[in-house]
This record gives structure tokens, C-alpha cells and sequence, in this order.
């Protein structure tokens, strides 16, 4: 068995660390498997209280309601 | 026809010097990554792959266990684009290289298990001893789980390096018959060309399925820790 000869196992496994921990990881980033990962998870909505949200303003007027009289 | 049944599993070198790097780091350019507003077929396909594979594999973890999807994705492309490439005639396959397979098994279980003791210490310990064993085999089992607990690695990277080897080992074999009995009888030798064929595609189907076991037990062994 040829696997046994210890001689190359060092460049092998400095070489499979390089490609799979480094290359193939920054290619992967790249592709769309991103949004599946929670650290990309989309932050909710924070909800905007504005002054003139609670009470009635010409603001929340719809522009066609007096045309239905 | 005295040459060694093992020598397609040294590593190559030309002119003395290895060649490995190319070998090893050469697969990732057959992924490539979109770069403009509208991916080709292929780009569209390797997607689709990839949003496959992830489905599958990552639903079942928890929050903590899908941190692990870039690392079990590329992982498994990575397997599989090797195992692969393998099989195209006179390549080499790093994969037959046991170095390799303990090189990738080692971490990702110590990942796993460094992981589990951190975070739940409790549940991790609990897993060295099943519920309900009689007292008097309790230090037996104790020693025997942790014996087990230490030889997954080792049994990960035995599994894929045994069958990507037996598989090149056969396709060696019942080519060189083919081969050796082409100049005696041209039925037996088409026979078994035909099973060589067969043989192949039953590679290819090994290649994938070996990537797909060794990341899927990774992925157990995460999800038992996290």
C-alpha cells in the first residue's frame, strides 16, 4: 500500500487544508447557499413611531373620497 | 504485465517533482462562481445542485448546527468534484490517499465534538453511557463508547479511502483482462468490456455517494453535538 509511505503526508494534508479550508470555501461563498446561514438572516422590520401616526391628519385624507358624495 | 496492482496510488511526480499541488488544488476551478446579472446553464445548474444538497442535509440541524453549511458544502463538492476527476484515465485520485481522508476526517469531527462538550457538557457526557445499563457493565461500556467515540475519524477516512481505492483497484483489474483477453477470444473479452462499462457507472455512482456519505456522517456527528 502505497497510502502508508508517510514521506508525502505532510504536503498532502498542508495541500487538502489549503484547497478545502481556503479555496473552496471563498468559492463557495459566492454562491447562493448564503441565504440558507442564519448569520445572514434578514433583522426584522423596526417599526417607526412617528408623531402624527395616532391621530387623524390630512395626511391619512384618501385623495378621492369626497368625489363618492 | 508484471507491474505493481498499487502503483496508481503512489503519488505522481514528473522529473522528481510532485505534482500534487496542482492535483489537489485544481478541482475548485470546475466550480465557478457567477459574476454577472445572468448565470449560464452550468452556473444555473451547479445552483441548483448546491440548493439541493443543502435542503437536504442542513433542515435538520438547529441555528447553531447550520453555522456548519459553508464548511459541509464545500466539503462535499469538494469529495465529489475529486472522487470525479479520479476517475478520468491515467489521473490520480487524492483521495485514495489515506493522509487526505485523515487529514479532513480529524478536524471536522474534533469540530464537532470540542463543540458539543463547550456548549451542552451534560448531553455530551450522557452519550458515553446508554440509558439503562445494568451497574455492573457500567465501566465496561464506558470504555468501550469512549474507544468508539475516538475511532469515528478514523473509520471515516478508512470508509472513503477503502472504497475509492477497491473501486480503481477492479476497474485496473478487469481492464487489463479485457485488455489480456482480447488476443484469445473476442466474445469473452466484449463480456467483459461490458461488465467494465458497467463497472464504471457504478463508480461514477460510488464517487458522489462516498462524498454524500462522509459529509452526511459529519453532519450526524454535528448534529448529536450542537
Amino acid at each position: 500500500m502505497p497510502q502508508l509511505n508517510t514521506s508525502t503526508w505532510t504536503l498532502t494534508i498542508s495541500l487538502m487544508i489549503i484547497s478545502l479550508f481556503c479555496i473552496y470555501q471563498l468559492k463557495m461563498m459566492n454562491q447562493t447557499l448564503i441565504q440558507i446561514t442564519p448569520s445572514t438572516e434578514q433583522s426584522k422590520l423596526t417599526k417607526h413611531t412617528l408623531p402624527w401616526e395616532k391621530k387623524w391628519t390630512k395626511i391619512y385624507l384618501p385623495h378621492s373620497s369626497h368625489q363618492q358624495f | 504485465m508484471n507491474e505493481n496492482l498499487f502503483a496508481p496510488f503512489i503519488t505522481p511526480t514528473i522529473l522528481g517533482i510532485t505534482t500534487l499541488p496542482i492535483i489537489i488544488t485544481f478541482p475548485c476551478l470546475i466550480l465557478s462562481s457567477p459574476k454577472r446579472w445572468l448565470p449560464n446553464r452550468i452556473q444555473i445548474l451547479q445552483m441548483w445542485l448546491i440548493r439541493l444538497i443543502t435542503k437536504q442535509m442542513m433542515t435538520m440541524h438547529n441555528k447553531q448546527g447550520r453555522t456548519w453549511t459553508l464548511m459541509l458544502m464545500s466539503l462535499i463538492l469538494f469529495i465529489a468534484s475529486t472522487n470525479l476527476l479520479g476517475l478520468l484515465p491515467y489521473s490520480f485520485t487524492p483521495t485514495t490517499q489515506l493522509s487526505m481522508n485523515i487529514g479532513m476526517a480529524i478536524p471536522l469531527w474534533a469540530g464537532t465534538v470540542i463543540m458539543g462538550f463547550r456548549n451542552k457538557p451534560k448531553m455530551s457526557l450522557a452519550h458515553f453511557l446508554p440509558q439503562g445499563t445494568p451497574t455492573p457493565l457500567i465501566p465496561m461500556l464506558i470504555i468501550i463508547e469512549t474507544i468508539s467515540l475516538f475511532i469515528q475519524p478514523l473509520a471515516l477516512a478508512v470508509r472513503l479511502t477503502a472504497n475509492i481505492t477497491a473501486g480503481h483497484l477492479l476497474i485496473h483489474l478487469i481492464g487489463s483482462a479485457t485488455l489480456a483477453l482480447s488476443s484469445i477470444s473476442m466474445t469473452v473479452s466484449t463480456i467483459t468490456f461490458s461488465i467494465l462499462f458497467l463497472l464504471t457507472l457504478l463508480e461514477i455512482a460510488v464517487a458522489m455517494i462516498q462524498a454524500y456519505v462522509f459529509t452526511l456522517l459529519v453532519s450526524l456527528y454535528l448534529h448529536d453535538n450542537s
